[in-house]
């Protein structure tokens, strides 16, 4: 007990100094009343409480709130990805996975900063990188739990190259996405940052619609003949404005960016509207779609769906085609799987910067006023000063 | 915890003293003593000279402001703390003493 007090003491002095200026004297408050309370449990507990008062002190002012959020999501996660049947080879792969990404997640802002600066004042962007963030977890999370479903024997496809090779480019395809999505949040960012919103909402719009349109958010059990037609015509649409979407963002881009800016610079911020666009869409339909098939890895309805409609881009790697109609098809096996999600996380943003640099080529005439380059500032609320008093 | 400081408000009371007789733990006691400091209700200083055997204390009492407020506030409370506010003591202590 005297070495648990002694330790919380040496503790709690040592957290003054990383406490701020106008509130060390509080911390230096409880420690000299320390002495007073009687010793053993009740001199414990004062002390504990004052803990409890410099922590969230210190957290506050280092800023130490995302750091810690992001700790939590990361031990989540892990403790889901280390957790599964005897046998199980998705297991090492899914715990090789949680570890590389957390690395790459929480090296990659530190890189960035000193290209781009840290993440901008504006609440905008900052709301952008946590959402970034929690979508790239939240895909970690649903594939370790499809995975576990989809590698259990005897469909045990671990431990070959192929699905290794599998993961490394699917961890290298996500360190892509954070790079995107920290550069454009960043102070510095590429682009002019209503480039990014519009490709940003754009293409969160689109992969919400896809994710809709797909099989995989609607449960699609359709007995007439009529709802299925229609469902195929909506299908056409959704496609059309698939292709549409990341050329209209570059437009939009390009018209931001004003007239007074060379083609070059318009292509430029199209491209990264159309980049934005593709990957915000590919990210969107990817975690949603990953996580409804963990919820419902055997239903019936999605099974047809992927035999149908995705199970043909399933790769011959070991016995896939033999497990296709008691699984979903194009996630059962870890290669099999990046094989589905990985390529539209790969392909979307490609395509989408391609079709919003072709779409920035708009005519000079319906160009707007040239903006700014910053991110516009957060607007605090004033800390009014009182008007001062007119004594006469 | 404002009647304690209200008891004697022209003396200087030391985190324990008050926690003690409010029967609050530090991490109760002192965010609220911090509150009321930063709102100018109260004012805080450490003893002048190095006591023998312990280390200075920090001393709080209300400011004249703080003792306004805080006569307003107790006129609006239970007549439990305000028998409290008279014997200077909490009602743990208050049950401890009677019983």
């Amino acid at each position: 007990m005297i070495d648990l007090t002694r330790a919380m003491a040496a503790a709690l002095r040592r957290s003054t100094a990383l406490m701020p200026a106008s509130r060390r004297q509080w911390i230096e408050a409880v420690l000299a009343e320390a002495a007073e309370v009687p010793a053993a449990w009740q001199r414990l507990k004062w002390l504990g409480g004052g803990l409890r008062l410099a922590v969230p002190g210190i957290v506050r002012s280092r800023g130490l709130w995302y750091p810690l959020a992001f700790a939590a999501a990361a031990t989540g996660i892990a403790w889901s990805a280390w957790s599964g049947p005897p046998g199980d080879s998705a297991i090492g792969i899914n715990r090789a996975d949680v570890i590389a990404i957390m690395v790459i997640l929480a090296g990659l802002p530190w890189i960035i900063r000193r290209a781009c600066g840290p993440v901008a004042s504006a609440r905008l962007p900052g709301l952008v990188r946590i959402g970034g963030y929690v979508a790239v977890l939240a895909l970690i999370l649903a594939k370790s739990a499809v995975e576990r479903v989809a590698d259990a024997p005897p469909n045990n496809l671990g431990g070959s190259a192929v699905a290794w090779t599998g993961e490394a480019v699917f961890l290298a395809v996500m360190a892509g996405y954070a790079i995107v999505i920290l550069a454009c949040t960043a102070r510095r960012p590429p682009a002019l940052p209503a480039t990014m919103v519009i490709g940003a909402a754009t293409g969160t719009a689109l992969g919400v619609m896809a994710y809709l349109l797909g099989p995989l958010g609607f449960p699609l059990r359709f007995a007439g003949p009529w709802p299925a037609r229609l469902y195929d015509a909506a299908l056409v649409l959704g496609a059309l404005l698939g292709l549409c979407a990341p050329v209209a963002a570059g437009l939009a881009a390009a018209r931001r960016a004003g007239r007074a800016r060379s083609g070059g610079f318009r292509a430029g911020q199209g491209a990264i509207a159309g980049l934005c666009s593709g990957a915000a869409a590919a990210l969107v339909v990817a975690v949603l779609s990953t996580a409804t098939i963990a919820i419902l890895p055997y239903d019936t309805g999605l099974q047809h769906w992927a035999v149908g409609h995705i199970g043909q881009w399933t790769p011959a790697v070991g016995g896939v085609t033999s497990i296709v109609h008691s699984r979903v098809g194009y996630v059962a096996g870890n290669s099999a799987f990046a094989a589905g999600y990985l390529l539209v996380l790969l392909i979307s943003p490609l395509a989408g910067c391609a079709f919003g640099a072709w779409g920035a080529y708009a005519p000079p005439g319906s160009l707007g006023p040239r903006i700014t380059r910053a991110w516009p500032r957060m607007k605090r609320s004033p800390i009014r000063a009182r008007p001062a008093r007119q004594d006469q | 915890m404002l009647a304690v400081l209200c008891a004697q408000p022209s003396s200087w009371q030391h985190g324990y003293a008050i926690a003690r007789d409010t029967g609050l733990k530090s991490g109760t006691l002192y965010p609220i003593l911090i509150r009321l400091a930063d709102r100018g209700l109260m004012e805080a200083r450490w003893e002048d000279e190095q006591p023998a055997g312990r280390p200075r204390r920090h001393l709080y009492r209300l400011t004249p402001d703080g003792l306004a407020s805080a006569t307003t506030a107790l006129t609006e409370v239970t007549p439990e703390v305000k028998a409290t506010a008279r014997a200077g003591l909490s009602p743990r202590r208050r049950l401890s003493t009677q019983g």
